[in-house]
């Protein structure tokens, strides 16, 4: 029984749901901060994406006529913030929390952050504007360009884990952070740097942030699968957007640089680490390229993140 | 829309409509795109969404209230109506303009032209997703609009113009602010140059898109930059001086591509020369009244005119009578000989190109629509 309020409690209190969603919303305040500061204006506070979801909650929403109806709707958003629900209950904080093996483990995470995508498909088509459609099409030309360079660095991961501890491959997300804090991070592990170089493009892609919001590039295709969202239902898109982004980020610590204090400090350590590399690896990027097109875009993916899956892949394979 | 660009609904191809409300359009204009996947096939441009009814209204103000209303035509053009209007005016009635106005004419011409350029190049990088570069270019164009803020008074329209010379002095206090200012916009205005010329993103959005060809260009009669950039060596300035230009330092740019860069570069590289003739203005201004002395009669008659606008050649026709108002005034704007140019440029480019395209014409809908 405890065990289940304990499961509930990872799901919608800490680390997921009412934590992950406010601490996604204040890391989206940031980013938009330093964004603007970066860009010489003065930006908005940082409590904006709450302020937004508050009062999109106030409004009421829209289906369009064209539609292909309101089940599938509003439905597409609701299955992504439930995934994102459970995706952030996934992801361990080191020192902090781990999550329990009846949730998943890294391959299904893996699912998991596919589902946001595959929401926006559905949605977006779903939308019946021909904006949507365009949006579906860059939006899964877009996956199919970074997916594979995912897999490929989730794979050396687990094998250089399996491996160290003696077994084949371990796809426990438990067992990845404790491996690395016995026997350290794997940023510092020169083996690793490739998996970790081709990590870096999967955030902006994944986020959907310049150079890689081609999706819903708002001044081509007007916010692409978004367009015909408005109120709670544009809501739970942005609740499902703040969510993704612990996600990713948390991911990427744990699988590189799970390296914190226990307690309480930690978790302190954990949000200022979070914070850092929302800054360094979403804003500054943001901020300093312009959008690619989707051609280009998936003609890079097929080029340097595979190319650097590929090899943290073989080295791992190589030297054991 | 020719039948010759019509297609057959498959399931492949579907139709997109962009405007007449769309973020990256700064105004009301339709275009109906069909697209395949993300290519275009054809477009059809529907305008008339913003018909004010400025030309009739011409008709019903008198000569001088119309320098006034022809300024209101555009904001971004809105020296080049006026000068023009007032040129056609002075071609009727034979009147001498001093030469001190011809000069300060210019300067007006050109501050405007400096803000108009670099606005466009700004949109650009805020339509290829480069906001930081798009804040950076508006900063810098900030520095024109304060030109124009202390020496006329208004950060838009500069009601600078009036039949027989110009409504403004330059005296030694504006002449040195003008002169610091432009010190200060200057390198400012090469390191864009420079970043346009080197910057990755810009280039891999803007290299080979929209391209032009030379022989459309010339069927099409573009005008302006978008002529320029496709090799036309065509500037009202240099072909049919007016105000002061023949005794100015002028320079034509132009490039060959023809493509949305060549574009941008061409209007970075006359934002440069605006500067330059700005110098030569100051530092060979004649003295010498500004204006006439008494507000001339203009006598029935017609007359065109024609200067070069931000965006190209503008061509004003006006006809007097007898009456305090004019007959009939007509003018043609650069951006009525660009947008056919857009059916060229747009066919076979891809979705996500459509809004840099339509910028690198730097469409001016309220001067098209009047």
């Amino acid at each position: 029984m405890t065990n289940q309020l304990a499961l509930l409690a990872a799901v919608f209190v800490f680390p997921g749901g009412l934590f992950a969603l406010l601490f996604g919303l204040a890391l989206k305040g940031a980013d938009r901060r330093v964004a603007a500061r970066l860009q010489g204006r003065v930006g908005p506070p940082l409590a904006q994406p709450f302020f937004d979801l508050v009062k999109l909650g106030f409004k009421r929403t829209m289906v369009p006529a064209t539609s292909a109806g309101q089940t599938l709707f509003l439905g597409a958003p609701l299955v992504g913030v439930v995934a994102m629900l459970v995706a952030a209950a996934l992801v361990p904080i080191a020192g902090v929390y781990a999550p329990q093996p009846i949730l998943g483990n890294l391959l299904v995470l893996l699912y998991l952050l596919m589902v946001p995508g595959v929401v926006l498909m559905v949605a977006g088509s779903a939308s019946g504007s021909p904006y949507g459609s365009i949006g579906f099409s860059r939006e899964m030309a877009l996956m199919l360009a970074y997916e594979g360079p995912l897999v490929l660095v989730v794979a050396a991961v687990a094998l250089r884990t399996g491996w160290g501890m003696g077994g084949t491959v371990t796809f426990s997300l438990s067992e990845i952070v404790e491996y690395q804090r016995t026997h350290g991070a794997f940023l510092l592990d020169p083996v690793m740097w490739p998996a970790v170089a081709a990590f870096v493009f999967f955030y902006p892609a994944n986020l959907g942030i310049v150079p890689f919001d081609i999706p819903e590039a708002e001044t081509e295709v007007l916010e692409g699968p978004l367009l015909e969202y408005s109120g709670p239902a544009l809501g739970l898109f942005k609740v499902m957007s703040a969510l993704k982004a612990v996600v990713v980020l948390g991911l990427g610590l744990a699988l590189f640089f799970p390296v914190a204090p226990n307690g309480i400090f930690g978790l302190v350590f954990w949000l200022v680490e979070m914070l850092v590399l929302m800054i360094l690896g979403v804003t500054v990027v943001r901020v300093s390229v312009g959008r690619m097109r989707i051609d280009q875009a998936f003609a890079f993916f097929l080029k340097w993140p595979l190319l650097f899956a590929a090899a943290s892949l073989a080295v791992v394979a190589v030297v054991g | 829309m020719s039948s010759s660009h019509e297609t057959v609904a498959t399931p492949e191809t579907f139709t997109i409509p962009v405007g007449p409300l769309h973020v990256a359009l700064e105004e009301p204009m339709y275009f109906k795109i069909d697209v395949s996947g993300e290519t275009v096939n054809a477009v059809d441009i529907n305008a008339g969404h913003v018909h004010r009814g400025i030309e009739y209204l011409t008709t019903k103000r008198t000569i001088f209230q119309n320098v006034i209303l022809t300024e209101r035509i555009c904001s971004l053009c809105s020296n080049s109506h006026p000068e023009s209007f007032a040129m056609a005016a002075e071609t009727i009635a034979g009147l001498e303009v001093p030469e001190r106005a011809l000069y300060l004419r210019v300067i007006a011409g050109e501050v405007k032209r400096l803000a108009s350029n670099l606005f466009n190049v700004a949109i650009l990088a805020h339509l290829v997703g480069y906001e930081t570069l798009f804040m950076h270019v508006m900063e810098v164009r900030e520095i024109a609009q304060d030109i124009k803020e202390s020496v006329f008074g208004n950060r838009m329209d500069l009601g600078a113009m009036c039949i027989g010379g110009v409504r403004y002095d330059v005296d030694d206090e504006i002449a040195t602010l003008l002169t610091r200012e432009l010190d200060r916009i200057e390198p400012e205005v090469d390191r864009i140059i420079d970043t346009y010329r080197t910057n990755g993103s810009i280039l891999g959005r803007t290299r080979g898109v929209g391209v032009l060809k030379r022989e459309d260009a010339l069927a099409c009669g573009v005008v302006g930059p978008v002529a320029r950039a496709s090799g036309i060596d065509y500037d009202v300035r240099m072909v049919a001086p007016y105000a002061a230009y023949d005794r100015l330092p002028m320079t034509v740019h132009t490039l060959v591509d023809g493509d949305v860069w060549s574009r941008a570069m061409i209007r970075l590289a006359e934002a440069k020369t605006a500067i330059e003739l700005i110098r030569a203005c100051l530092r060979d201004l004649p003295g010498g009244p500004t204006h006439l002395d008494d507000r001339p009669d203009i006598p029935r008659g017609e007359a065109i005119a024609k200067v070069e606008a931000p965006r190209g050649e503008l061509v004003y026709y006006l006809k007097t009578n007898d009456n305090p108002e004019p007959e009939r005034v007509k003018w043609r704007v650069p951006t009525f000989m660009n947008w056919d140019a857009l059916k060229y440029m747009l066919t076979g480019a891809k979705i996500a190109d459509i809004a840099i395209i339509v910028n690198s014409i730097d469409p001016c809908v309220s001067c098209t629509e009047r």
